[in-house]
């Protein structure tokens, strides 16, 4: 049976795919280029890895409010995340989110989720479901 | 959170995409921070428009909203930019870069947003005490909440924007007395000299406070200028968006000492160049029509040496009140530049290597931002380097 994990549901929406699981914090703006969704931040745990089409795990937001913006453009080219996990909700990624219509639940231990795992975000009840472990 | 019947009808659509997505903004800010309701605000100031700054990325998104028919409710001023139109020979940007840049400038008049294009907007006009403001720009926050007395949060660029085009912000944070309220006391035991202490001082205390209240003592008769540079130098170092500053406080607070070593210290880690500076910078944050007119005062008959850049940045409002100060600097060979500042443009790209400055939130930042070398000093001294003796 699938794990499921219960959160606070920040924007609505749902979304299924592979997460892509951070323990440091991501700045979008300077950190995340807005053309390719390649994460540039040097010496980041993510560092080169496409944020397109995961479900983009980290600790928090950090950085400019600029990052807003560039989560919204990501979206919109195509190359933006399905949806995003978070311990906790700062205002610059809740923004993005919002903006770009990106569903999000926050107050997840992200620790439980491993990177490459199938899961489930259901941003309106606040839930994150882990459908099968990484493949081995 | 409570909305009005109104404000319920603007987050389900009934206004269109451009005012639903603004109030989608502020309620789930309101409800992540806890907020009660929406309260109306005098005016929003919104940052996010240095081409150098941002990038791309904000320009589709303003697109939509003007698409949208988004327009801005209450007065709305906007942050400087990269570049100063009026100063294309002191500023040899890229075409591109200017063209991407007038763009965003053009999208935020498309809203009705005032191409104001300063971080100090309460020189235009002066928020009531008291009066509730949605503002960005860190600087203008502290100056607004601190000397002011306006009552405002730290906002971002999108939030700020989302307010303008609501006319109201969650009422959360600063808008609420409790959180305005003191929490640690630092004692500040040097006499302060001038600008330049002042902004060593933020420096310092935003590095201790972590977030907290402080309540200053010991500031000597600060003037509005003193009290600019602590605010932004607070703000640049520490998440504060208020300090407190008088005689002894009523209350019983944790109290923190700052000596005259902890400060010299501060200035000369934000010294990180020993060479003599190519540009000497006044201005940030952009200068009133008094610090203009100082300047003037100090640099008096002399020149501005051969290969320094001497730049003075204001807006063009204060600028075009400041003349006749203006033409003595820009006749000893001096620029007053508007729109913009050293830290929003492309620095390195003008041949800039050594900037030096009067201000500690440059020198906080140009190193990183800029990539250039950097000397804090006080202003009377900055002349002096820039001039001819």
């Amino acid at each position: 049976m699938a794990v499921e994990l219960k959160g606070r549901p920040v924007v609505p929406g749902e979304a299924r795919g592979v997460a892509l699981v951070s323990k440091q914090s991501l700045s979008f703006l300077g950190g995340v280029d807005p053309e390719s969704g390649i994460i540039t931040e040097r010496g980041h745990d993510l560092e080169g890895r496409r944020v397109e089409g995961v479900i983009l795990c980290f600790p928090h937001g950090h950085g400019s409010t600029v990052g807003s913006y560039v989560l919204y453009s990501l979206v919109k080219r195509g190359v933006g995340p399905k949806a995003i996990v978070n311990m906790r909700a700062d205002p610059v990624v809740v923004v993005g989110a919002v903006i770009a219509g990106v569903p999000m639940v926050d107050q997840i231990d992200i620790d439980l989720i491993e990177d490459g795992a199938l899961v489930e975000v259901d941003g309106t009840k606040g839930t994150v479901k882990i459908l099968r472990e990484k493949p081995r | 959170m409570y909305l009005t019947k109104e404000e319920e009808r603007i987050l389900e659509g009934e206004m269109g995409w451009a005012y639903q997505t603004a109030m989608k903004v502020l309620v789930k800010l309101g409800e992540l921070f806890g907020a009660t309701r929406l309260i109306p605000v005098r005016s929003a100031h919104i940052s996010g428009v240095s081409y150098k700054t941002i990038g791309d990325a904000p320009a589709e998104f303003l697109e939509e909203i003007v698409k949208a028919g988004g327009v801005a409710q209450v007065e709305s001023t906007i942050n400087p930019a990269g570049f100063d139109p009026e100063h294309v020979d002191e500023m040899p940007i890229p075409e591109e870069f200017r063209f991407k840049q007038s763009r965003i400038i053009n999208l935020y008049k498309k809203m009705k947003i005032e191409p104001t294009l300063t971080c100090t907007p309460y020189y235009i006009r002066r928020p009531e005490a008291g009066s509730h403001l949605a503002w960005a720009e860190s600087s203008a926050v502290v100056y607004a909440n601190s000397v002011l007395k306006a009552w405002t949060n730290r906002e971002g660029g999108p939030s700020a924007l989302a307010a303008a085009l609501i006319g109201k912000t969650p009422d959360y944070g600063m808008h609420r007395a409790e959180n305005r309220q003191a929490e640690v006391s630092v004692k500040v035991e040097p006499e302060l000299k001038g600008e330049m202490e002042f902004g060593a001082l933020g420096i310092y205390a935003g590095n201790v406070l972590k977030g907290r209240v402080p309540y200053f003592t010991g500031l000597r008769s600060p003037t509005e200028r003193d009290l600019k540079q602590l605010g932004a130098a607070l703000a640049s170092t520490g998440m504060n968006s208020i300090f407190q500053y008088g005689a002894e406080h009523k209350k019983e607070l944790e109290k923190i000492t700052v000596e005259e070593a902890d400060l010299k210290k501060v200035v000369e880690e934000l010294s990180t160049a020993s060479e003599e500076p190519d540009m000497v910078f006044m201005g940030c944050p952009h200068c009133s029509l008094e610090e203009i007119k100082n300047i003037a005062r100090l640099i008096g008959k002399r020149k501005v040496k051969e290969g320094v850049k001497l730049w003075v940045c204001t807006s063009r409002y204060v600028r075009e009140r400041a003349k006749a100060y203006v033409r003595m600097i820009e006749a000893a060979g001096g620029h007053v530049l508007c729109d913009t500042c050293a830290v929003v443009t492309w620095l390195r790209e003008l041949g800039v290597e050594t900037l030096m400055t009067n201000s500690a939130k440059t020198a906080y930042y140009a190193p990183v931002l800029n990539k250039v070398g950097t000397i804090l000093a006080p202003t009377s001294k900055c002349i002096d380097m820039a001039c001819e003796l």
